[in-house]
């Protein structure tokens, strides 16, 4: 195993061909009525290409809104984020993003939803159904398919909004607390089949969590952030053969390894949320 | 329940009569039994004040065969119904495409709302002297005054439900590669939908009521027109039939609409209980 501090970060694991996305001197300065907040200290983030790199820290550390920069929904205050070394741009689905409270679209059916980012980027009629039946198939949601959102369970509708950010093929996959919103054991099935999918098709994942377990269950890299304003404070790479990947979350808490990752990110927390 | 559409519709589900329903039509036959224990069994109250069921039936009977104050029964009901319909529709073409943008232009709602709101506390009625000098005692008067009462339901209602569409929705479809228009026709616009339905449902009643009353004050046929001429006879039946019918119409109309929304707006959790 090995752990580093975040600077200075030379690119080891992209060394060939550099970053798939990078966030380069990115911050955030909130202007409202009742003053400036900053809620992101200047950050750097760099992922390699099929990387899973989750971000963990305590709640307002301004995680989410690295997501939102990172995903080109709001604009950074300083710095910039690039796909392939050129700026990234506006929003679009080379990053598709799921979000923690789905996000579905009420109005459409399951089918619909999924199938949304094809039809308004013209994807033709017979690859677009083609498509959606693969990603029916792999998130299990076959017999869904003319549900509309509301007559869905949370986990189902969260393997809808993943179904309807995969099937655009993105380049990155953008992930905010997307369990957050899920019961304990929905989330344990939803963590164990993203933890699978990752293992089959290898995106290239960045995934915004509170759960330390989480962060390290599915991260290759779990960058641990401080409270407000949030900065990296560090980065803990993590074998991509660890035994307990491929796995049950539950059956994780056997490897010591695990464990020994785990207590060290969840100090890192701690350290952020008592520190007054 | 047959569906005429192409399309194949929801699974007919067998009907079961609800207790709700049962509760509902038990008040009614009440009120009715009540009415005419006060008026026919006990004669608690002069006829010439409050007339019988029987009587009213009656009457009506008489209003559907002969033509009174001009037209049959039926002739003021289809008066009635045509100004309304003007009337709304008109409300609902111009009012929902108004709220809409008013929600999503920023400029132009700050460009309208005053005007809009000084315009909508003046009473329908109030209309109605200026309607009568523009346009005389015509159809026009009569839908102008349904048309302004109903408006302000639409504008408010659509505006409220684009308002209220969770911007992480627009974030959703713009990180799918929709443009604005798209967004605003496949995501915003359906999800607003069911709040300006319930602005058109409140039009429509609004408009049916200020209809009635335009037309006790000025107008040749129509419900309302029939309570007053049933007034100048000294008719309380005639009245009566008037009252009844107008009940009657107003709580069709909006059954039907709302059976209309489980069809319109099949993914509203309301429309899936109406069904």
């Amino acid at each position: 195993m090995r752990t580093r501090s975040a600077a200075p970060r030379p690119a080891a694991a992209t060394a060939v061909s550099g970053p798939k996305m990078e966030i380069r001197g990115v911050s955030k300065r909130f202007v409202s009525r009742r003053g400036e907040v900053d809620a992101l200290a200047t950050c750097d983030v760099a992922i390699a290409k099929g990387e899973f790199v989750t971000v963990v820290g305590p709640s307002g550390c301004g995680k989410s809104t690295l997501m939102m920069i990172a995903a080109g929904l709001e604009e950074p205050t300083t710095g910039d984020v690039l796909v392939d070394g050129t700026p990234a741009g506006p929003a679009g689905p080379r990053r598709s993003v799921v979000f923690q409270k789905f996000a579905l679209f009420p109005s459409e059916t399951v089918a619909q939803n999924i199938e949304f980012g094809l039809r308004v980027t013209g994807v033709a009629r017979a690859e677009r159904e083609s498509r959606l039946r693969e990603q029916l198939a792999i998130m299990g949601l076959e017999q869904f398919t003319h549900a509309y959102p509301h007559e869905l369970s949370g986990g189902m509708q969260q393997r809808v909004a993943i179904a309807r950010a995969l099937v655009v093929r993105p380049e990155i996959l953008l992930m905010d607390e997307p369990f957050g919103a899920l019961d304990a054991q929905t989330r344990s099935v939803l963590q164990e089949e993203v933890s699978r999918l990752r293992r089959v098709m290898s995106y290239t994942v960045l995934f915004i969590t509170h759960s330390v377990e989480e962060a390290v269950y599915l991260g290759d890299r779990i960058i641990v952030m401080s409270r407000r304003p949030g900065r990296i404070k560090k980065e803990i790479a993590v074998p991509r053969d660890a035994a307990w990947r491929g796995g049950e979350i539950e059956a994780a808490n056997d490897y010591a390894d695990f464990n020994a990752v785990r207590r060290e990110v969840w100090e890192l927390v701690r350290e952020e949320i008592v520190r007054q | 329940m047959t569906s005429g559409g192409a399309t194949p519709g929801p699974m007919p589900r067998a009907r079961r009569v609800q207790p709700a329903i049962l509760y509902g039509v038990a008040t009614l036959g009440i009120l009715l039994i009540a009415w005419a224990l006060a008026t026919s069994a006990f004669a608690l109250v002069a006829p010439r004040l409050l007339p019988s069921p029987a009587a009213v039936i009656e009457r009506a009977a008489t209003l559907i065969t002969t033509p009174f104050s001009g037209a049959t029964l039926a002739g003021h009901v289809v008066a009635s119904l045509q100004r309304w319909l003007i009337g709304v529709t008109f409300a609902v073409v111009l009012g929902i495409p108004l709220g809409v943008l008013l929600a999503w232009l920023p400029p132009l709602r700050a460009a309208v709302t005053p005007a809009f709101e000084l315009l909508r506390f003046i009473p329908p009625f109030a209309w109605v002297p200026i309607a009568v000098l523009w346009f005389g005692a015509s159809t026009t008067t009569q839908a102008l005054v349904v048309f302004i009462a109903a408006f302000p339901a639409c504008v408010i209602n659509a505006q409220l439900g684009v308002g209220q569409v969770d911007p992480i929705l627009q974030r959703a479809a713009q990180v799918l590669g929709a443009g604005p228009l798209v967004t605003l026709a496949r995501v915003v616009m359906p999800v607003a939908a069911p709040s300006a339905f319930t602005g058109v449902r409140i039009a429509v009643s609004n408009g049916w009521m200020a209809l009635v009353g335009a037309e006790l004050i000025v107008g040749k046929q129509g419900l309302g027109f029939l309570i007053s001429q049933g007034q100048n006879n000294d008719s309380v039946s005639t009245i009566f039939v008037g009252i009844v019918a107008i009940g009657l119409l107003g709580a069709l109309i909006d059954l039907a609409l709302q059976k209309a929304q489980a069809r319109i707006l099949p993914w509203t959790p309301a429309a899936a209980g109406a069904r």
